[in-house]
Protein backbone atom coordinates (compact mmCIF):
# COMPACT_ATOMS: atom_id res chain seq x y z
CA UNK A 1 0.00 0.00 0.00
CA UNK A 2 1.55 3.48 -0.73
CA UNK A 3 0.96 6.29 0.57
CA UNK A 4 -0.30 9.24 -1.37
CA UNK A 5 2.26 11.62 -2.13
CA UNK A 6 0.65 14.72 -0.99
CA UNK A 7 0.36 13.26 2.69
CA UNK A 8 4.32 12.27 2.16
CA UNK A 9 4.87 15.71 1.30
CA UNK A 10 2.38 16.77 4.64
CA UNK A 11 4.72 14.42 6.88
CA UNK A 12 7.77 16.07 5.90
CA UNK A 13 6.92 19.82 6.41
CA UNK A 14 4.15 19.70 8.90
CA UNK A 15 7.24 20.49 11.76
CA UNK A 16 8.22 23.83 9.74
CA UNK A 17 4.81 24.60 9.83
CA UNK A 18 3.84 24.05 13.35
CA UNK A 19 7.28 25.62 14.74
CA UNK A 20 6.81 28.72 12.40
CA UNK A 21 3.38 28.71 13.96
CA UNK A 22 4.67 28.87 17.38
CA UNK A 23 7.38 31.55 16.91
CA UNK A 24 4.95 34.02 15.32
CA UNK A 25 2.21 33.43 17.84
CA UNK A 26 4.88 33.50 20.93
CA UNK A 27 6.42 36.64 19.26
CA UNK A 28 3.25 38.51 18.16
CA UNK A 29 2.02 37.62 21.66
CA UNK A 30 4.66 39.28 23.40
CA UNK A 31 4.09 42.17 21.36
CA UNK A 32 0.84 42.39 21.47
CA UNK A 33 0.36 41.83 25.56
CA UNK A 34 3.50 44.19 26.63
CA UNK A 35 5.04 45.62 23.75
CA UNK A 36 2.34 47.57 22.28
CA UNK A 37 0.74 50.00 24.06
CA UNK A 38 -2.99 50.43 24.89
CA UNK A 39 -5.13 52.43 22.69
CA UNK A 40 -6.19 55.76 23.80
CA UNK A 41 -9.67 55.22 23.20
CA UNK A 42 -10.45 51.88 24.92
CA UNK A 43 -7.16 51.28 26.83
CA UNK A 44 -6.05 47.56 27.86
CA UNK A 45 -9.27 46.37 26.26
CA UNK A 46 -7.75 46.64 22.49
CA UNK A 47 -5.46 43.64 23.43
CA UNK A 48 -8.20 41.10 22.44
CA UNK A 49 -7.76 42.96 18.82
CA UNK A 50 -4.63 40.74 18.65
CA UNK A 51 -6.46 37.28 19.17
CA UNK A 52 -9.70 38.41 18.25
CA UNK A 53 -8.97 39.55 14.36
CA UNK A 54 -6.55 36.80 13.31
CA UNK A 55 -8.88 34.42 14.40
CA UNK A 56 -11.51 35.74 12.11
CA UNK A 57 -9.52 36.07 9.17
CA UNK A 58 -8.14 32.95 9.69
CA UNK A 59 -11.67 31.31 9.55
CA UNK A 60 -12.66 33.29 6.80
CA UNK A 61 -9.41 31.79 4.88
CA UNK A 62 -10.87 28.40 6.26
CA UNK A 63 -13.74 28.68 4.64
CA UNK A 64 -12.10 29.77 1.28
CA UNK A 65 -10.26 26.38 1.35
CA UNK A 66 -13.19 24.65 1.94
CA UNK A 67 -15.18 25.92 -0.98
CA UNK A 68 -12.10 25.84 -3.18
CA UNK A 69 -11.32 22.16 -2.31
CA UNK A 70 -14.82 21.08 -2.16
CA UNK A 71 -14.86 22.35 -6.44
CA UNK A 72 -11.85 20.63 -6.75
CA UNK A 73 -13.23 17.32 -5.79
CA UNK A 74 -16.22 17.56 -7.65
CA UNK A 75 -13.82 18.30 -10.43
CA UNK A 76 -11.19 14.85 -9.78
CA UNK A 77 -12.86 13.11 -7.13
CA UNK A 78 -9.82 12.64 -4.92
CA UNK A 79 -10.41 11.36 -1.87
CA UNK A 80 -7.60 12.88 0.12
CA UNK A 81 -9.02 16.30 -1.20
CA UNK A 82 -11.72 15.21 0.59
CA UNK A 83 -10.21 14.54 3.76
CA UNK A 84 -8.52 17.66 3.53
CA UNK A 85 -11.87 19.41 3.13
CA UNK A 86 -13.48 17.47 5.92
CA UNK A 87 -10.43 18.90 8.27
CA UNK A 88 -10.85 22.02 7.30
CA UNK A 89 -14.27 22.71 8.13
CA UNK A 90 -13.82 21.25 11.48
CA UNK A 91 -10.83 23.65 12.15
CA UNK A 92 -12.76 26.48 10.57
CA UNK A 93 -15.66 25.87 12.92
CA UNK A 94 -13.32 25.77 16.07
CA UNK A 95 -11.95 29.22 14.73
CA UNK A 96 -15.31 30.51 13.81
CA UNK A 97 -16.59 29.93 17.44
CA UNK A 98 -13.40 31.40 19.15
CA UNK A 99 -13.56 34.47 16.49
CA UNK A 100 -17.20 34.88 17.20
CA UNK A 101 -16.63 34.07 21.12
CA UNK A 102 -13.80 36.24 21.37
CA UNK A 103 -15.66 38.94 19.60
CA UNK A 104 -18.74 39.11 21.94
CA UNK A 105 -15.98 39.77 24.73
CA UNK A 106 -14.35 42.68 23.09
CA UNK A 107 -17.93 43.88 22.38
CA UNK A 108 -19.43 43.62 25.71
CA UNK A 109 -16.92 46.45 27.17
CA UNK A 110 -16.90 48.19 23.78
CA UNK A 111 -20.28 48.70 22.36
CA UNK A 112 -22.01 47.26 25.65
CA UNK A 113 -23.78 44.55 24.39
CA UNK A 114 -22.65 41.23 23.60
CA UNK A 115 -24.54 40.63 20.48
CA UNK A 116 -25.45 43.73 17.58
CA UNK A 117 -27.33 42.51 14.17
CA UNK A 118 -23.84 44.13 12.45
CA UNK A 119 -22.99 42.44 8.94
CA UNK A 120 -20.21 40.35 10.16
CA UNK A 121 -21.44 39.32 13.42
CA UNK A 122 -24.14 37.76 11.20
CA UNK A 123 -22.46 36.49 8.48
CA UNK A 124 -20.11 34.77 11.38
CA UNK A 125 -23.26 33.20 12.79
CA UNK A 126 -24.37 32.06 10.01
CA UNK A 127 -21.23 31.00 8.96
CA UNK A 128 -20.63 29.07 11.60
CA UNK A 129 -24.05 27.45 11.70
CA UNK A 130 -23.22 26.57 7.82
CA UNK A 131 -20.02 24.56 8.80
CA UNK A 132 -22.01 22.70 11.74
CA UNK A 133 -24.30 21.23 9.12
CA UNK A 134 -21.74 20.40 6.82
CA UNK A 135 -19.95 18.50 9.88
CA UNK A 136 -23.37 16.73 10.82
CA UNK A 137 -24.38 16.13 7.33
CA UNK A 138 -21.28 14.24 6.83
CA UNK A 139 -22.12 11.84 9.83
CA UNK A 140 -25.22 11.19 8.38
CA UNK A 141 -23.82 9.17 5.46
CA UNK A 142 -22.69 5.95 5.23
CA UNK A 143 -21.02 5.81 2.13
CA UNK A 144 -17.78 7.57 1.74
CA UNK A 145 -17.87 9.23 -1.99
CA UNK A 146 -21.62 9.93 -1.45
CA UNK A 147 -20.62 11.81 1.82
CA UNK A 148 -17.89 13.50 -0.19
CA UNK A 149 -20.27 14.38 -2.55
CA UNK A 150 -23.08 15.87 -0.72
CA UNK A 151 -20.19 18.04 1.72
CA UNK A 152 -18.77 19.28 -1.43
CA UNK A 153 -22.48 20.64 -2.66
CA UNK A 154 -23.12 22.19 0.82
CA UNK A 155 -19.91 23.86 0.99
CA UNK A 156 -19.79 25.54 -2.35
CA UNK A 157 -23.44 26.55 -1.92
CA UNK A 158 -22.50 28.04 1.32
CA UNK A 159 -19.72 29.75 -0.08
CA UNK A 160 -22.36 31.21 -2.58
CA UNK A 161 -23.97 32.48 0.45
CA UNK A 162 -22.20 33.81 2.68
CA UNK A 163 -21.82 37.20 0.43
CA UNK A 164 -25.49 37.41 0.26
CA UNK A 165 -26.22 37.00 3.89
CA UNK A 166 -23.27 40.04 4.77
CA UNK A 167 -24.76 41.84 1.85
CA UNK A 168 -28.42 41.61 3.03
CA UNK A 169 -27.55 42.60 6.75
CA UNK A 170 -25.78 45.52 5.86
CA UNK A 171 -28.39 46.52 3.72
CA UNK A 172 -31.08 45.95 6.73
CA UNK A 173 -29.33 47.81 8.85
CA UNK A 174 -28.23 51.29 6.79
CA UNK A 175 -32.17 51.60 5.57
CA UNK A 176 -33.13 50.95 9.52
CA UNK A 177 -30.38 53.28 10.85
CA UNK A 178 -26.73 54.29 10.37
CA UNK A 179 -24.14 51.89 11.64
CA UNK A 180 -23.52 53.69 15.22
CA UNK A 181 -20.13 51.40 16.21
CA UNK A 182 -17.96 50.57 13.20
CA UNK A 183 -14.75 48.98 13.70
CA UNK A 184 -13.90 50.35 9.63
CA UNK A 185 -12.74 53.73 11.66
CA UNK A 186 -10.23 52.28 13.79
CA UNK A 187 -6.81 53.07 12.17
CA UNK A 188 -4.06 50.99 13.46
CA UNK A 189 -1.10 53.13 14.83
CA UNK A 190 2.52 51.78 13.72
CA UNK A 191 2.64 49.60 17.55
CA UNK A 192 -0.27 47.99 16.74
CA UNK A 193 0.46 46.69 13.54
CA UNK A 194 3.56 44.77 14.05
CA UNK A 195 2.22 42.20 16.65
CA UNK A 196 -1.06 42.03 14.86
CA UNK A 197 0.69 41.23 11.41
CA UNK A 198 2.54 38.41 13.63
CA UNK A 199 -0.19 36.78 15.04
CA UNK A 200 -2.33 36.85 11.44
CA UNK A 201 0.53 34.90 10.05
CA UNK A 202 0.72 32.45 13.04
CA UNK A 203 -3.10 31.36 13.09
CA UNK A 204 -2.72 30.99 9.60
CA UNK A 205 0.10 28.47 10.38
CA UNK A 206 -1.56 27.39 13.21
CA UNK A 207 -4.25 26.71 11.21
CA UNK A 208 -2.36 24.65 8.17
CA UNK A 209 -0.35 22.82 11.28
CA UNK A 210 -3.91 21.58 12.31
CA UNK A 211 -5.29 21.20 9.04
CA UNK A 212 -2.28 19.12 7.98
CA UNK A 213 -2.09 16.91 10.84
CA UNK A 214 -5.89 16.41 10.87
CA UNK A 215 -6.07 15.86 7.27
CA UNK A 216 -3.36 13.03 7.32
CA UNK A 217 -5.64 11.62 10.67
CA UNK A 218 -8.35 11.59 8.09
CA UNK A 219 -6.61 9.94 5.27
CA UNK A 220 -4.99 7.17 7.37
CA UNK A 221 -8.15 6.42 9.25
CA UNK A 222 -9.66 5.37 5.52
CA UNK A 223 -6.66 3.38 4.61
CA UNK A 224 -7.09 1.73 7.92
CA UNK A 225 -11.27 0.95 7.16
CA UNK A 226 -10.08 -0.27 3.65
CA UNK A 227 -7.14 -2.44 4.58
CA UNK A 228 -10.29 -3.44 7.69
CA UNK A 229 -12.92 -4.04 4.74
CA UNK A 230 -10.40 -6.24 2.77
CA UNK A 231 -9.25 -8.09 5.96
CA UNK A 232 -12.88 -8.91 6.40
CA UNK A 233 -13.83 -9.89 3.32
CA UNK A 234 -11.44 -12.32 2.87
CA UNK A 235 -12.46 -13.90 5.92
CA UNK A 236 -16.12 -13.84 5.80
CA UNK A 237 -16.21 -14.34 1.77
CA UNK A 238 -16.60 -17.98 1.97
CA UNK A 239 -19.71 -18.01 4.12
CA UNK A 240 -21.31 -15.19 2.46
CA UNK A 241 -20.96 -17.00 -1.00
CA UNK A 242 -22.92 -19.78 0.44
CA UNK B 1 -38.64 22.06 -26.66
CA UNK B 2 -37.53 18.86 -25.02
CA UNK B 3 -36.56 20.57 -21.38
CA UNK B 4 -39.61 22.63 -21.51
CA UNK B 5 -42.00 19.48 -22.01
CA UNK B 6 -39.83 17.73 -18.94
CA UNK B 7 -40.46 20.36 -16.88
CA UNK B 8 -44.24 20.38 -17.45
CA UNK B 9 -44.28 16.87 -17.02
CA UNK B 10 -42.98 16.93 -13.68
CA UNK B 11 -44.89 19.61 -12.50
CA UNK B 12 -47.80 17.59 -13.97
CA UNK B 13 -46.78 14.29 -12.05
CA UNK B 14 -46.42 16.45 -8.77
CA UNK B 15 -49.81 18.17 -8.75
CA UNK B 16 -51.71 14.69 -9.69
CA UNK B 17 -50.50 12.87 -7.31
CA UNK B 18 -51.14 16.06 -5.02
CA UNK B 19 -54.53 16.32 -6.22
CA UNK B 20 -55.27 12.61 -5.44
CA UNK B 21 -54.20 12.57 -2.01
CA UNK B 22 -53.99 15.96 -0.97
CA UNK B 23 -51.64 14.76 1.40
CA UNK B 24 -48.78 17.71 1.48
CA UNK B 25 -51.43 20.28 0.91
CA UNK B 26 -53.35 19.59 3.75
CA UNK B 27 -50.58 18.94 6.26
CA UNK B 28 -49.39 22.36 5.30
CA UNK B 29 -52.32 24.04 5.75
CA UNK B 30 -52.98 22.49 8.88
CA UNK B 31 -49.73 23.23 10.21
CA UNK B 32 -49.34 27.12 9.57
CA UNK B 33 -52.65 27.33 10.36
CA UNK B 34 -51.88 25.78 14.40
CA UNK B 35 -48.35 27.96 13.93
CA UNK B 36 -50.54 31.25 13.53
CA UNK B 37 -52.45 30.36 16.12
CA UNK B 38 -49.73 29.49 18.54
CA UNK B 39 -48.29 32.96 17.95
CA UNK B 40 -51.62 34.55 18.07
CA UNK B 41 -52.14 33.75 21.76
CA UNK B 42 -48.40 34.07 22.87
CA UNK B 43 -48.58 37.33 21.91
CA UNK B 44 -51.85 39.60 23.10
CA UNK B 45 -51.31 42.80 20.69
CA UNK B 46 -52.93 45.95 19.72
CA UNK B 47 -53.45 47.19 16.09
CA UNK B 48 -49.86 48.85 16.37
CA UNK B 49 -47.73 46.07 18.25
CA UNK B 50 -49.36 43.91 15.40
CA UNK B 51 -47.83 45.84 12.43
CA UNK B 52 -44.18 45.53 13.95
CA UNK B 53 -44.16 41.47 14.82
CA UNK B 54 -46.37 40.54 11.87
CA UNK B 55 -44.19 40.39 8.98
CA UNK B 56 -41.69 38.18 11.10
CA UNK B 57 -44.61 35.76 12.34
CA UNK B 58 -45.72 35.99 8.96
CA UNK B 59 -42.22 34.05 7.46
CA UNK B 60 -42.07 31.90 10.80
CA UNK B 61 -44.83 30.21 10.09
CA UNK B 62 -44.24 30.28 6.16
CA UNK B 63 -40.61 28.92 6.33
CA UNK B 64 -41.65 25.93 8.63
CA UNK B 65 -44.20 25.00 6.79
CA UNK B 66 -42.05 25.29 3.53
CA UNK B 67 -39.96 22.57 5.01
CA UNK B 68 -43.03 19.95 5.17
CA UNK B 69 -43.63 20.52 1.99
CA UNK B 70 -40.22 20.57 0.53
CA UNK B 71 -39.54 17.07 2.78
CA UNK B 72 -42.60 16.07 0.96
CA UNK B 73 -41.41 16.44 -2.44
CA UNK B 74 -38.59 14.17 -2.13
CA UNK B 75 -39.66 11.70 0.15
CA UNK B 76 -42.80 11.10 -1.86
CA UNK B 77 -40.36 9.83 -4.56
CA UNK B 78 -38.75 7.02 -2.39
CA UNK B 79 -41.57 4.18 -2.30
CA UNK B 80 -41.37 2.20 -5.60
CA UNK B 81 -38.06 3.83 -6.25
CA UNK B 82 -39.43 6.34 -7.86
CA UNK B 83 -36.26 8.26 -7.29
CA UNK B 84 -34.30 6.10 -9.01
CA UNK B 85 -36.74 5.84 -11.78
CA UNK B 86 -36.25 9.98 -12.09
CA UNK B 87 -32.66 9.21 -11.92
CA UNK B 88 -32.43 6.92 -14.58
CA UNK B 89 -34.50 8.98 -17.27
CA UNK B 90 -33.38 10.36 -20.26
CA UNK B 91 -33.80 13.62 -19.69
CA UNK B 92 -31.74 16.74 -18.14
CA UNK B 93 -31.44 16.67 -14.60
CA UNK B 94 -31.31 20.52 -14.23
CA UNK B 95 -35.44 20.12 -16.14
CA UNK B 96 -36.36 17.83 -13.15
CA UNK B 97 -34.72 20.44 -11.07
CA UNK B 98 -36.94 23.18 -12.28
CA UNK B 99 -40.24 20.80 -12.41
CA UNK B 100 -39.66 20.51 -8.97
CA UNK B 101 -38.81 23.79 -7.86
CA UNK B 102 -42.12 24.80 -10.13
CA UNK B 103 -44.27 22.93 -8.79
CA UNK B 104 -42.91 23.33 -5.31
CA UNK B 105 -43.30 26.72 -5.59
CA UNK B 106 -46.86 26.11 -7.18
CA UNK B 107 -47.50 24.37 -3.40
CA UNK B 108 -46.22 26.88 -1.24
CA UNK B 109 -47.92 29.95 -2.62
CA UNK B 110 -51.06 27.94 -2.95
CA UNK B 111 -50.97 27.48 0.84
CA UNK B 112 -49.65 31.06 1.45
CA UNK B 113 -52.79 32.12 -0.65
CA UNK B 114 -55.14 30.14 1.71
CA UNK B 115 -53.68 31.36 4.66
CA UNK B 116 -53.38 34.93 3.81
CA UNK B 117 -57.49 35.13 4.98
CA UNK B 118 -57.02 33.80 8.19
CA UNK B 119 -53.66 35.97 9.08
CA UNK B 120 -55.97 39.47 8.35
CA UNK B 121 -58.41 38.24 10.85
CA UNK B 122 -56.62 36.43 13.44
CA UNK B 123 -54.19 39.70 13.81
CA UNK B 124 -57.03 42.27 12.81
CA UNK B 125 -55.30 43.74 9.67
CA UNK B 126 -56.08 46.31 7.55
CA UNK B 127 -57.27 44.40 4.75
CA UNK B 128 -53.99 46.32 2.55
CA UNK B 129 -54.68 49.10 -0.48
CA UNK B 130 -51.37 47.64 -2.27
CA UNK B 131 -52.12 44.06 -2.63
CA UNK B 132 -50.72 43.34 -5.31
CA UNK B 133 -47.01 43.89 -3.83
CA UNK B 134 -47.55 41.89 -1.51
CA UNK B 135 -48.66 39.29 -3.66
CA UNK B 136 -44.99 39.62 -5.40
CA UNK B 137 -43.22 39.57 -1.93
CA UNK B 138 -44.76 36.24 -1.42
CA UNK B 139 -43.73 34.85 -4.44
CA UNK B 140 -40.65 35.98 -5.11
CA UNK B 141 -39.30 34.61 -1.28
CA UNK B 142 -41.05 31.63 -1.79
CA UNK B 143 -39.09 31.22 -5.19
CA UNK B 144 -36.09 31.71 -2.80
CA UNK B 145 -36.79 29.27 -0.34
CA UNK B 146 -38.02 26.51 -2.72
CA UNK B 147 -35.05 27.07 -5.43
CA UNK B 148 -32.33 26.30 -2.25
CA UNK B 149 -35.07 24.36 -0.45
CA UNK B 150 -35.56 22.07 -3.42
CA UNK B 151 -31.76 20.98 -3.89
CA UNK B 152 -31.47 20.22 -0.36
CA UNK B 153 -34.68 18.13 -0.40
CA UNK B 154 -33.30 15.84 -3.03
CA UNK B 155 -29.82 15.61 -0.88
CA UNK B 156 -31.26 15.06 2.85
CA UNK B 157 -33.47 12.40 1.35
CA UNK B 158 -30.84 10.09 0.73
CA UNK B 159 -29.38 10.25 3.97
CA UNK B 160 -30.21 9.17 7.50
CA UNK B 161 -32.15 11.72 9.77
CA UNK B 162 -33.45 13.61 6.97
CA UNK B 163 -36.51 15.06 8.70
CA UNK B 164 -33.75 17.19 11.14
CA UNK B 165 -31.13 17.87 8.73
CA UNK B 166 -33.37 19.67 5.86
CA UNK B 167 -34.16 22.30 8.05
CA UNK B 168 -30.51 22.01 9.87
CA UNK B 169 -29.29 22.77 6.31
CA UNK B 170 -32.03 24.78 4.68
CA UNK B 171 -32.54 27.34 7.16
CA UNK B 172 -29.15 29.47 7.36
CA UNK B 173 -28.96 29.22 4.26
CA UNK B 174 -32.64 30.99 3.37
CA UNK B 175 -31.45 34.09 6.02
CA UNK B 176 -30.84 36.31 3.63
CA UNK B 177 -34.31 35.48 1.89
CA UNK B 178 -36.04 35.70 5.28
CA UNK B 179 -34.68 39.25 5.98
CA UNK B 180 -35.55 40.43 2.42
CA UNK B 181 -39.09 39.17 2.68
CA UNK B 182 -39.91 40.23 6.12
CA UNK B 183 -38.54 44.01 5.12
CA UNK B 184 -41.03 43.77 1.92
CA UNK B 185 -43.81 42.10 4.10
CA UNK B 186 -43.88 44.79 6.56
CA UNK B 187 -43.28 47.52 4.36
CA UNK B 188 -46.45 46.64 2.21
CA UNK B 189 -48.80 45.76 5.16
CA UNK B 190 -48.26 49.14 6.53
CA UNK B 191 -49.23 50.55 3.40
CA UNK B 192 -45.59 52.56 3.05
CA UNK B 193 -44.95 53.48 -0.57
CA UNK B 194 -43.62 51.56 -2.70
CA UNK B 195 -40.45 53.05 -3.43
CA UNK B 196 -39.51 52.88 0.23
CA UNK B 197 -39.44 48.63 -0.22
CA UNK B 198 -39.31 48.57 -3.66
CA UNK B 199 -35.60 47.62 -3.19
CA UNK B 200 -35.96 44.61 -1.10
CA UNK B 201 -38.22 43.51 -3.88
CA UNK B 202 -35.31 44.00 -6.59
CA UNK B 203 -33.12 41.95 -3.71
CA UNK B 204 -35.21 38.79 -3.61
CA UNK B 205 -35.11 38.44 -7.27
CA UNK B 206 -31.66 38.72 -7.42
CA UNK B 207 -30.91 36.40 -4.57
CA UNK B 208 -32.99 34.37 -6.42
CA UNK B 209 -31.54 34.47 -9.68
CA UNK B 210 -28.05 33.24 -7.78
CA UNK B 211 -29.64 30.92 -5.73
CA UNK B 212 -31.45 28.87 -8.51
CA UNK B 213 -28.42 29.33 -10.97
CA UNK B 214 -25.95 27.32 -7.87
CA UNK B 215 -28.49 24.93 -6.99
CA UNK B 216 -29.16 23.88 -10.31
CA UNK B 217 -25.87 23.47 -11.34
CA UNK B 218 -25.10 21.25 -7.85
CA UNK B 219 -28.61 19.29 -8.33
CA UNK B 220 -26.77 17.07 -10.66
CA UNK B 221 -24.45 16.50 -8.78
CA UNK B 222 -26.69 15.15 -5.43
CA UNK B 223 -28.43 13.27 -8.29
CA UNK B 224 -26.03 11.15 -9.44
CA UNK B 225 -26.31 7.70 -7.67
Amino acid sequence: MTIHRVIRGVQRYQGWVGGGAALCLLAGLYLGLLGSPPDYVQGEVVRIMYIHVPLAHTALLGYTVLAGGSVWYLWKRDPVVDNMCHAVAAISACFTALATATGMIWGKPTWDAWWTWDARLTSFAVLLLILLGYLMLRTMIDDPDKEARYAAVLAILGFVDLPIVHFSVEWWRTLHQPQSISLRGVSIASGMLAPLVLMSLGMSLLFSYMLMIRTQLLYLHRLLDAKKGRLLSRFHAPNADS
Amino acid sequence: MAPFKTIRWIVWKDVVIELRSRETLASMAFFALIVLLIFSFSFSMDQRAAHEVIAGIIWVAFAFTGMIGLGKSFSAELPHDCLDALRMAPVSRGAIYLGKVAANVAFLFAVEILLFPMLVILFNLDVVEDLSLLLVTFFLATVGLAAVGTLFAALTVQIRAREVMLPILLLPMVVPVMIAAVEATKGALNGDPPSLYGPWLELLAIFDVVLTIASFWLFDVVMDA
